[in-house]
């Protein structure tokens, strides 16, 4: 028996199956009640976060890590069901979830009952492992934990010395409490609930791609260049990317046909764990909305970044953050919403979502920050990778991730034109940032 | 790796035209041959299938069609006897049969049996309907299905409420197979006016009883289980 097989036998030993303890369950956490409302035949509410690593993947090892992995997490190994009132996720036995060969057109539409029950899917490509979830089981954060203690696992089954510590976790310890919990309840106490953006935002236009595409451009760039950029305009790298992309989407609302000009607005989760202490694993993200109002006139990106940098220092402080919480709260909370059953707030939930929450945002921007990683790991790492999904509506959302000294921009979209892409990219150059693209189009 | 002359960022060597502005790549200096792997894989992949829904929904209808054809023929071509009850009996046992394999999954083990049991029960009351009396119903088929429905409760009981093992199986399928033997014997008895006493039930029941020692036996000493288990691996 091999030092991994024994390793892995070890563990399963303490992993058995007590069929007469509790079942154990857990409810869904604030978001994620309303993502699997909108689940369609075609869309489910899917991300992906990739490791690039510096040698060729080796599939049956990272099926060992991932079986020796997953139990640590027990909220990622479950599978969604539906209650009377409320969907529960509850502990999942089945056997995966199994490793597959990379697709072109990933972040696929995820039906719960396919995979074995799995929420999660792990796919290898060359150096790329690439770890695809439902958001129903937590964000991006919570997920990157999951995605960095498989690779540290996958290195150690490899042979090298790799350490516990920032994203990877020690497999052999007991899950703390907190980081099963439903974060939100514990911070949504608020004693006034602020309103939200009501307004239709300006919505791009294009091409619908046939079922089964799924458009990806990459530009990867060095973080110096981008906070040298970002520091000539005194502002932070994600408020100067947050600003380019609204740039970007003003540009292309002026070049189009258009009645009528609308505000361009961005969707952009905040993580709150960076404002409420908290260890949770689940979803603790909530969304701010920063754009501009081209009907008030022209804005020069100077005037832009500078609105995108007083919105972010005016809206994301504890304060407003906890009443945004406390407002959706208040929602699930109430006692005749709980008691509606669950067919009726799908319906609801979907046509509030599609009717009026869709249409708040023009494009989707999502920033995971600097990602750090045990130091004895970095030599095994070449990239991350982050992309936001297929976009519940025509549009392209950007996700941004950087490690060391790269930082990575990904588009994701269902449309066949990329003028937001370019736009974007354009304005990078135009700042002296060199931008290397890669891209999965055949158009 | 080549730059485009439009946007003027860096493209990736496996990139045959600017995926932001469609301008071709046109480098001399870089022959076709020493492109680099494709950073994204080419195969394109499907959703995974969920069928269980459209064999439940196949499996209602056929159902329906069935019961209501045979309803149909039996009341206006075939008349005489109510022979469509059978068929009709039949598929609504299937129905209830199949309701936790493939209909809705969630039904507890329990519930499932107790429907079990009374569709089979209605089954047989159906068919009463084409007999000339109800007793062999009432005094002998009703008894054994109510029999049968609680051993299966029971034997659900027992492999959840304690831990499941080859052996332990075993044991309380013997252990059930006296009991039904034995409660069987004694319902025809009842209903023949016989004497109520044991006669061929009674050999099933000595040989359970002795399996069933000898299973007790194994699960109390730890090594004879261990050899058993290993023997008898599948």
């Amino acid at each position: 028996m091999t030092a991994s097989s024994k390793e892995a036998s070890r563990f399963f030993s303490n992993t058995k199956l007590n069929k007469a303890e509790p079942k154990v369950w857990y409810k869904l956490d604030l978001s994620a009640i309303v993502y699997p409302t909108l689940q369609r035949k075609d869309f489910s509410s899917v991300y992906r976060l990739s490791v690039l690593l510096k040698e060729p993947v080796k599939p049956d090892i990272l099926q060992q890590a991932i079986d020796m992995t997953l139990p640590r997490f027990p909220t990622y190994k479950t599978a969604i069901r539906k209650g009377l009132f409320w969907r529960y996720l509850e502990p999942n036995h089945r056997p995966g979830p199994f490793v597959q060969k990379d697709i072109r057109n990933f972040c696929m539409p995820m039906p719960f009952k396919a995979n074995n029950r799995y929420l999660l899917r792990f796919y290898y490509y060359d150096c790329r492992i690439s770890l695809e979830a439902h958001h129903s089981l937590g964000d991006g954060t919570g997920c990157m934990h999951v995605l960095n203690t498989i690779t540290a696992v996958y290195l150690r089954l490899l042979g090298h010395e790799i350490s516990n510590g920032y994203y990877v976790k020690d497999i052999y310890e007991t899950p703390d409490p907190e980081e099963l919990e439903d974060a939100y309840m514990r911070y949504a106490n608020a004693k006034v609930c602020p309103k939200r953006p009501d307004e239709k935002s300006y919505r791009v236009r294009g091409t619908k791609e046939p079922f089964y595409t799924f458009n990806v451009i990459n530009g990867i760039m060095p973080v110096k260049e981008v906070m040298a950029a970002a520091a000539s305009y005194r502002a932070s790298i994600t408020e100067y990317l947050n600003a380019v992309l609204l740039y970007a989407l003003m540009q292309k609302q002026q070049n189009d046909f258009h009645l009528r000009l609308r505000p361009v607005r961005i969707a952009m989760p905040v993580n709150l764990r960076r404002f409420f202490p908290s260890k949770t694993l689940r979803n603790f993200i909530t969304m701010v909305y920063p754009g501009i109002d081209p009907r008030l006139g022209d804005y020069t990106f100077e005037e832009i970044i500078t609105q995108v940098h007083h919105y972010m220092r005016y809206y994301i402080n504890e304060k407003f953050l906890r009443g945004d919480i406390t407002t959706n709260a208040n929602i699930q909370r109430h006692p005749l919403i709980r008691i509606v059953p669950l067919f009726l707030k799908d319906f609801v939930v979907k046509q509030f979502y599609s009717k009026v929450q869709d249409g708040h945002s023009s494009a989707g921007l999502t920033n995971m920050g600097v990602l750090k990683v045990p130091e004895d790991m970095k030599p095994f790492i070449e990239r991350f990778d982050i992309y936001m999904g297929q976009p519940f509506s025509s549009r392209t959302n950007c996700a941004i991730i950087s490690f060391e000294d790269t930082l990575t921009v990904n588009f994701a979209s269902s449309i066949a034109e990329s003028d937001v892409e370019r736009y974007f990219f354009r304005k990078l150059v135009e700042d002296g940032i060199s931008v290397t693209i890669e891209s999965n189009r055949t158009h | 790796m080549s730059y485009c002359v439009n946007c003027g960022v860096k493209l990736d060597s496996s990139l045959d035209s600017c995926p932001l502005c469609h301008t071709p790549v046109i480098n001399p200096n870089e022959p076709e041959h020493i492109k680099k792997a494709h950073p994204y894989p080419t195969e394109k992949g499907q959703v995974d299938s969920v069928r269980r829904s459209d064999v439940a929904i196949l499996t209602i209808i056929v159902l329906l069609a069935t019961s209501l054809s045979c309803l149909l023929l039996n009341l206006y071509v075939f008349t005489g006897i109510m022979w469509s009850l059978f068929i009709i009996g039949v598929c609504i046992l299937l129905f209830v049969l199949l309701i936790p394999l493939i209909i809705y999954t969630k039904v507890p083990a329990y519930v499932s049996i107790l429907f079990d049991g009374i569709a089979l029960a209605f089954f047989l009351y159906l068919i009463t309907f084409t007999t000339p009396g109800i007793g062999w119903f009432t005094k002998l088929a009703l008894p054994i299905v109510v029999l049968l429905t609680i051993l299966a409760e029971v034997f659900v009981l027992l492999l959840r409420a304690f831990p499941v093992s080859f052996i332990s199986t075993a044991l309380y399928v013997f252990v059930e197979i006296a009991m039904f033997c034995s409660g069987l014997e004694l319902l025809i008895r009842h209903f023949t006016g016989s004497p109520l006493r044991l006669t061929w039930s009674a050999i099933i029941l000595t040989v359970c009883c002795v399996i069933a020692i000898m299973l007790i036996t194994v699960l109390c000493i730890r090594r004879l289980r261990e050899a058993i288990r290993r023997r008898l691996h599948f």
